[in-house]
């Protein structure tokens, strides 16, 4: 019987669209133009937008070859009851710190990569994820759009003209960024302390006595392992969510990818 | 400092719009399933998203309670990616409050609160993109979204801004015309004809209100033809899937 409800299979279970984030003709939420990048992600009712802003800003004096990437994530009061306007509250301040943590971890980003010119110029991204529809799984929902939308940045050339020192800005000429590894994040919600429960609705998350939420990369690895307490786990049973982690991850690289292909060049 | 060209020999905008013409508008309603009422609008390239939770038992203090009838409480917020600049703060600053204050006023006038004595009607509306006409494409969502929400209102509330080129009424600014001229924003009960708001900034002479007036109105009653037909197709789909 445990067995039967031990996990569920996402893809029969939900629903789960990855929406593309540039629309030839009426579908519903457009590519945001004012953004660098922007993707829309929906797993069942959550539905999660992240826009990416590329500015630029002189590099810190220890790291004079790095940029930085800030990420934020936001929770309004208009995606769901409980949460109440005002400063971010525990869940958006843990969410945004996780989202760092996957991007530090993972490093699909390099730093490196961002600089322009050592100790004088580098790119800050921000990326703003904002929940717009909260059913639960969040974490999930916000790494995706984040990878999402970082697929989807376009970058301008910039050149630091030698004479004036001043940097330029080249709009018509713009390079995407290289992302070097994909981190995919599984959330499992624990029930009972034996059953888990895979991408969890609101409902089931408060019901839940625990959860788990796993980062795998690319070649099978594992990039982090979040159990922010809750009820004990067998290393037994987190082995078996590693592995259905690695397996989601197969699922979702291969859904980014046809989007990203899908998406017509601007 | 030459004033832009706004309207060229022939008679079209910047943008090629003649000068009663509307940006194009798509809308949708019912987007989200958590909250109570949902729409999604875009007016050109602005888009806004509107959200009602209500009306449901006062949150917060009790005191604030109106025992005759329900507090609408507005929220306004744009996104931090929704400018051509990063936006520092998305709510909380004076812009934000002072728009959700006016999203409040007018949609007091419009929904029938004294069916509702003692509890709280909550409207957001999020920018996601920023491209002129902000407060009307709030206003329009947030039309919407009250009525997929189900609650009562004396009638639509369309909102659209106007300028005038020398002796042109232009409706639906974009923000390349909103430099030069008067600016009208004019929020509308369209069956009524009965003005919820009306904000006028810059110098105009009284003669030449009428004419702004008038095409705000125009511009405002073409938008509720289109928002009804919205409604109406909504209702259709609602109803074709829990019939039968």
């Amino acid at each position: 019987m445990a067995t039967a409800f031990k996990t569920v299979e996402p893809l029969e279970y939900y629903r789960r669209f990855l929406k593309e984030n540039c629309r030839p003709d009426g579908r519903e939420l457009g590519s945001i133009t004012t953004a660098d990048g922007s993707a829309l992600v929906k797993l069942g009712n959550t539905t999660v937008i992240c826009g990416i802003k590329a500015e630029l800003a002189a590099p810190a004096v220890d790291s004079a070859n790095k940029g930085y990437i800030v990420p934020n994530v936001e929770l309004p009061s208009l995606c769901s009851t409980r949460f109440r306007s005002g400063p971010p509250g525990e869940e958006a301040q843990a969410a945004s710190q996780f989202i760092a943590d996957v991007i530090e971890n993972s490093q699909m980003i390099a730093k490196e990569d961002l600089c322009i010119a050592n100790g004088k110029l580098a790119w800050v991204l921000y990326c703003d994820i904002i929940c717009l529809d909260y059913d639960g799984n969040i974490l999930d929902a916000s790494a995706f759009a984040l990878l999402a939308a970082l697929k989807n940045v376009q970058l301008p050339s910039v050149t630091i003209n030698e004479e004036t020192g001043l940097s330029e800005v080249n709009l018509k000429q713009k390079n995407p960024l290289i992302i070097r590894k994909h981190p995919v994040a599984t959330s499992f919600a624990i029930f009972d302390d034996t059953l888990l429960i895979v991408d969890p609705t609101a409902e089931e998350e408060d019901l839940a006595t625990g959860t788990v939420t796993i980062v795998t990369d690319d070649e099978d690895r594992l990039c982090s392992v979040h159990k922010p307490g809750g009820s004990p786990l067998t290393g037994a049973k987190l082995q078996d969510c590693i592995t259905r982690a690695i397996t989601r991850h197969k699922e979702v690289k291969k859904l980014i990818d046809k989007v990203i292909k899908s998406i017509k060049p601007k | 400092m030459a004033a832009p060209e706004l309207l060229s020999d022939e008679g079209y905008r910047a943008d090629g719009r003649r000068p009663a013409e509307l940006r194009k508008v798509r809308a949708r309603m019912g987007v989200f399933a958590q909250a109570d009422g949902s729409a999604y609008i875009e007016q050109g390239n602005t888009k806004a998203l509107a959200v009602v939770y209500g009306p449901h038992e006062m949150r917060g203090s009790r005191s604030k309670a109106l025992p005759d009838r329900a507090l609408v409480n507005c929220q306004y917020s744009m996104a931090t990616f929704s400018t051509g600049e990063r936006r520092r703060r998305p709510h909380g600053d004076r812009q934000a409050g002072e728009l959700a204050l006016h999203l409040k006023q007018t949609f007091e006038a419009a929904i029938l609160t004294h069916l509702y004595p003692r509890s709280q009607i909550d409207i957001y509306v999020q920018i996601l993109q920023a491209d002129g006409g902000n407060y009307c494409a709030c206003v329009n969502a947030a039309t919407l979204a009250v009525m997929d929400a189900g609650i009562p209102m004396r009638d639509y509330v369309c909102a659209c801004s106007a300028g005038l080129a020398e002796d042109t009424p232009l409706a639906d600014r974009s923000p390349e015309e909103a430099a030069g001229g008067p600016r009208l924003v004019l929020a509308l009960l369209p069956a009524s004809g009965q003005i919820a708001l009306l904000q006028l900034s810059a110098r105009l002479h009284q003669e030449r209100l009428e004419a702004a007036l008038e095409a705000a109105g125009q511009a405002c009653r073409a938008l509720h033809a289109v928002l009804d037909r919205v409604v109406r197709d909504r209702l259709r789909e609602v109803t074709a899937l829990l019939g039968d």
